[in-house]
């Protein structure tokens, strides 16, 4: 299916520079690289200070590649709907991330698209960041 | 926008009535006919007659640079020490402030995040349990005053609280210099003397001033201002950073 492919878009969000809850943005994502992933989520970590969950993504080669997604604190995202049961493993999703500095397979989510379409806010605080409901990042 | 985003994420995730912790209506407030809470009432008071502060309180825009905070006519002006300080934190983005260690975040910052706090304002003493980080602060309105040496120095420093009128005035010395005052590195030694004002215009709001008297790192003390907004219908979260911290080994900076 190719809507396992995994897209690398390099966008230009211009001086923008937003930070997260607990640290810096920018020392540790390049808001600047994007990454639009879109998978199967293997497991999820409700946990401070930061929530994860890992994405299995199969490349344009066929072969399958896991990524660690940075969301956002739980406490901010419980108060705007999350649950800890809201993505589960099995979930397919398709992510907008910024890419970790270090060159690892970690992004930091800006938004998260549901399989029926839905895109709901990842909590992150990126570049003035978050997601908007049609899944374009934008200033709330 | 931000109401169009709570309404969207309330239907998205919106259970069938249970029996709530959030959400559960926050008994004895004020509200309109609709029931919503009515932001805009008198401001409660004490039984001595002060404005009373408690409730739980969000800043109305979250702020991770203070100079994004300034009030009207204020401005920044450092000290050579100190602008050596802040230019070397910008130029590594960051990447090692003690906040990001789970260790504490600077008061002026803490009262600016997108998480709520709660003040509780009882005789002798206010407190602040804060979300963030589920840290707290007392704030002495015993008429003590500030030590006049500190043997000791805190994280948080110590604060004294008394009446201007109808503002509270929170004075705070003894910090051990090591938070920094927000994200983006603006610092504070020793020096530090922190004075905060709080006036509850209404029900729903209160007026915040922060005044940051460093001589060290600044050469006059600068004032932020922010507005808090009354949470109705919430309780504190719970917040234990230690639990999963795992982003501080990957901050490489720029």
């Amino acid at each position: 299916m190719r809507t396992a492919a995994v897209l690398f878009a390099v966008l230009v969000l211009g001086a923008a520079r937003g930070v997260a809850g607990h640290h810096s943005f920018a020392a540790q994502y390049d808001a600047d690289t994007q990454v639009t992933l879109a998978g199967t989520i293997t497991k999820v970590e409700w946990t401070n200070p930061h929530t994860y969950f890992y994405l299995d993504v199969v490349d344009d080669a066929g072969k399958v590649v896991s990524w660690a997604v940075e969301g956002g604190a739980p406490n901010v995202l419980y108060r705007e709907g999350w649950k800890p049961t809201s993505l589960k493993a099995g979930d397919r999703v398709t992510i907008l991330g910024a890419r970790a500095k270090n060159g690892s397979n970690q992004v930091n989510a800006l938004s998260v698209r549901l399989p029926d379409g839905r895109c709901v806010f990842a909590g992150t605080s990126g570049p003035d960041g978050s997601a908007t409901s049609d899944c374009t990042v934008g200033r709330r | 926008m931000r109401a169009v985003f709570w309404a969207g994420a309330i239907l998205l995730f919106a259970l069938p009535a249970v029996a709530q912790w959030q959400g559960h209506p926050t008994p004895g407030i004020p509200r309109t006919a609709d029931g919503k809470p009515n932001l805009s009432a008198p401001a409660p008071r004490t039984a001595d007659g002060r404005p009373d502060l408690s409730g739980i309180w969000l800043a109305s825009r979250a702020v991770f640079n203070l100079s994004q905070a300034l009030k009207r006519g204020e401005t920044i002006s450092f000290t050579p020490e100190g602008k050596k300080v802040f230019d070397e934190r910008r130029a590594t983005e960051s990447k090692d402030d003690p906040s990001a260690r789970c260790l504490p975040t600077g008061l002026p910052m803490r009262a600016l995040l997108r998480t709520p706090f709660k003040i509780l304002q009882v005789p002798a003493v206010t407190v602040i349990l804060y979300e963030s980080r589920t840290t707290f602060r007392q704030i002495l309105t015993d008429g003590r005053p500030l030590p006049r040496e500190v043997d000791w120095p805190a994280w948080q420093g110590f604060s004294v609280g008394r009446w201007d009128g109808e503002t509270f005035v929170v004075d705070s010395a003894g910090f051990n210099g090591r938070t920094w005052l927000d994200q983006a590195g603006y610092p504070a030694t020793t020096a530090l003397r922190l004075t905060e004002r709080y006036r509850r215009r209404d029900f729903g709001h209160v007026d915040m001033e922060m005044t940051i008297d460093d001589p060290k790192m600044y050469t006059k003390p600068w004032t932020i201002a922010a507005e808090l907004v009354f949470q109705a219908d919430t309780e504190l979260l719970e917040f234990i950073c230690e639990e999963n911290e795992r982003d501080s080994s990957q901050l490489v900076g720029r």
